[in-house]
């Protein structure tokens, strides 16, 4: 048998696992809700219904994504250990990174099924309510997509070694500061503090960078997206994620399973 | 040929905010021959566990090597025809057994159809059938612990490690899982099987390894590890006169009144022979006398003193 079978395998269980759990059904009836209170909102604010829809719509779509990424992520493998499932996987000829590889790739399906059924809602808003749907918003939702694979390694990265609370914390403050580097970098330049500058530039090109998958603001304004910059964004977020996975299983690799 | 086989196996464990190391398991060298049933003795902590983890590659030895079908515990194909069932039957229990097997059937690559035709044979040999699309979570700890040993089984295997297989078990449960063990033997499987309930591992087992505070004490097979010397007997008598109460629970290693019948318990075959014919002299009943061969109790119990005296 092969290690993309068993890999395959895993993805499985680990979507089967996912899509029963209740949470799962909360986030995506708030996500809904949210998308469809575009509809109210575009009504106080006269004259600019179409940027509220995509607006609300694409952040709608990416928060409780990046919500339900760090949630199952950061307790998709320290679960297994807890509860000891993990005993009678990685007691059958199974690698152990056939088996974060499977987890993450579970965890990845589940996520294209939530994006793809919150874009389904946003569609639905856009359709009722005779606004254009353009192709960069296709774009936009792909990145938001690539984002949430990042996240998820980063979830994954931090779970194999800590809790899953330290993990979540971990995420959620590299998320939000993955979106705030350009930002923090320019403060760099502008500031006297010795050192400061530097740092800042460092954690700039060290840390992932999440602004640069965010097309949701062109998108929203139908601005053309530039074909160069999405696929150096995707380049960038596989590549990312790939290290971070890589990351990921040499830690697992060394665990003792007690 | 070996179906186990250890050398020279240690682990040490870090533990604590100064990771004081402890060593669960010291120098261990097992021989696990195929088509046997192989008792791992010891009481709870003594590195039983510890050893089946590096076995079953859930556990990194800190030295030493281990076998599995003479392939190196470190190469996961060492576990292809291995079925392991861990201790505690922590399952996924959000899947129905049969769900649950078809699982692990597929992690171990078996075709769609074979899962398909075995798993069902698989829960009726286990006495799940009834219970086969019900959730694990609904199951009561014996279905649960039969739950976990047909994924032992799922894969059709040549050697089968049981962690502790009849802990909790009622009487009935523990002897279906003895009458499996048996059953597996017969099919030419080799069972490694972990257990502190000695009466069971005395019952079933080929070759047996007691080991406590991670070494191994005692290492062989059962008839020339226990041999057949007496080393004790049991009289149970009544109708005796308060004198000679007296004088044979003197004698004895233990007395015990049970109602109006008396037992006790010698150190030799000839002492309690000697109470015998006292009994019968003096116009007591005898109910029973039992000649007491070496048992693993008392294997252990050795093992226990050879520790202490180390």
């Amino acid at each position: 048998m092969s290690s993309l079978s068993r890999i395959w395998v895993l993805a499985r269980n680990t979507y089967r696992e996912a899509v029963r759990d209740k949470l799962l059904y909360n986030l995506l009836l708030f996500a809904a809700l949210m998308i469809a209170s575009s509809i109210l909102l575009a009504q106080i604010q006269i004259g600019k219904d179409e940027r509220i829809y995509r607006d609300i719509g694409l952040s709608s779509i990416a928060f409780f994504g990046v919500l339900i990424a760090i949630f199952v992520g950061i307790n998709l493998v320290y679960r297994e250990i807890s509860t000891k499932t993990v005993y009678t996987m990685l007691s059958k000829p199974v690698h152990r990174w056939e088996f974060i590889l499977g987890k993450y790739f579970g965890l990845l399906s589940l996520l294209a099924v939530e994006v793809a059924i919150m874009s389904a809602c946003f569609l639905g808003v856009l359709v009722w309510k005779g606004s254009e749907f353009s192709i960069g918003l296709v774009w936009a939702i792909g990145m938001i997509y690539l984002e949430l694979a990042l996240v998820t390694a980063i979830a994954m990265f931090f779970s194999s070694f800590t809790s899953p609370y330290l993990a979540g914390m971990f995420t959620v403050a590299l998320w939000i500061v993955g979106h705030l580097l350009a930002d923090l970098r320019a403060f760099g330049k502008t500031s006297d503090i010795a050192g400061l500058r530097e740092l800042l530039e460092a954690l700039y090109w060290t840390l992932p960078n999440l602004d640069r998958l965010d097309f949701k603001a062109d998108a929203s304004a139908g601005n053309p997206i530039e074909l160069a910059r999405a696929g150096m964004a995707a380049l960038y977020a596989l590549l990312y994620s790939f290290t971070l996975m890589a990351g990921a299983i040499v830690l697992f690799q060394r665990r003792d399973f007690r | 040929m070996s179906a186990i086989r250890t050398r020279g196996l240690r682990k040490t464990f870090r533990t604590g905010f100064w990771m004081r190391p402890v060593e669960a398991v010291v120098d261990v060298d097992l021989d696990v021959k195929a088509g046997e049933i192989f008792g791992f003795i010891g009481p709870n902590g003594a590195g039983k566990t510890t050893t089946i983890k590096v076995l079953t590659g859930l556990v990194l030895p800190t030295a030493g090597q281990a076998w599995v079908n003479e392939i190196q515990v470190s190469d996961p194909n060492s576990r292809a025809r291995l079925g392991f069932l861990p201790e505690g039957t922590f399952f996924h229990d959000y899947l129905s057994a049969t769900e649950f097997l078809d699982f692990h059937g597929a992690l171990l690559g078996i075709p769609k159809e074979v899962r398909r035709a075995r798993i069902p044979k698989l829960l009726e040999r286990v006495g799940l059938s009834g219970a086969a699309d019900r959730q694990i979570r609904r199951y009561s700890k014996g279905m649960r612990q039969r739950a976990g040993l047909a994924q032992a089984l799922v894969g059709d295997p040549d050697i089968v490690i049981l962690d502790e297989p009849m802990s909790g078990l009622d009487p009935i449960g523990r002897k279906d899982i003895r009458d499996i063990i048996l059953a597996l033997r017969d099919e030419g499987k080799t069972v490694f099987f972990s257990s502190h309930i000695l009466e069971d591992a005395e019952v079933i087992c080929d070759q047996v390894a007691i080991i406590l505070s991670g070494r191994i004490v005692k290492q062989g097979y059962l008839d020339e590890l226990l041999g057949q010397e007496v080393v004790g007997s049991e009289l149970v008598v009544e109708s005796i006169s308060e004198s000679l109460h007296a004088e044979l629970q003197r004698a004895s290693r233990r007395a015990v009144v049970q109602g109006s019948r008396f037992l006790f318990e010698f150190a030799g075959e000839s002492d309690g022979e000697k109470a015998l014919d006292r009994v019968r002299a003096s116009g007591g009943r005898v109910r029973s006398f039992v000649p007491r061969r070496k048992s693993l109790e008392d294997l252990l119990l050795e093992g226990l003193q050879q520790e202490k005296n180390r």
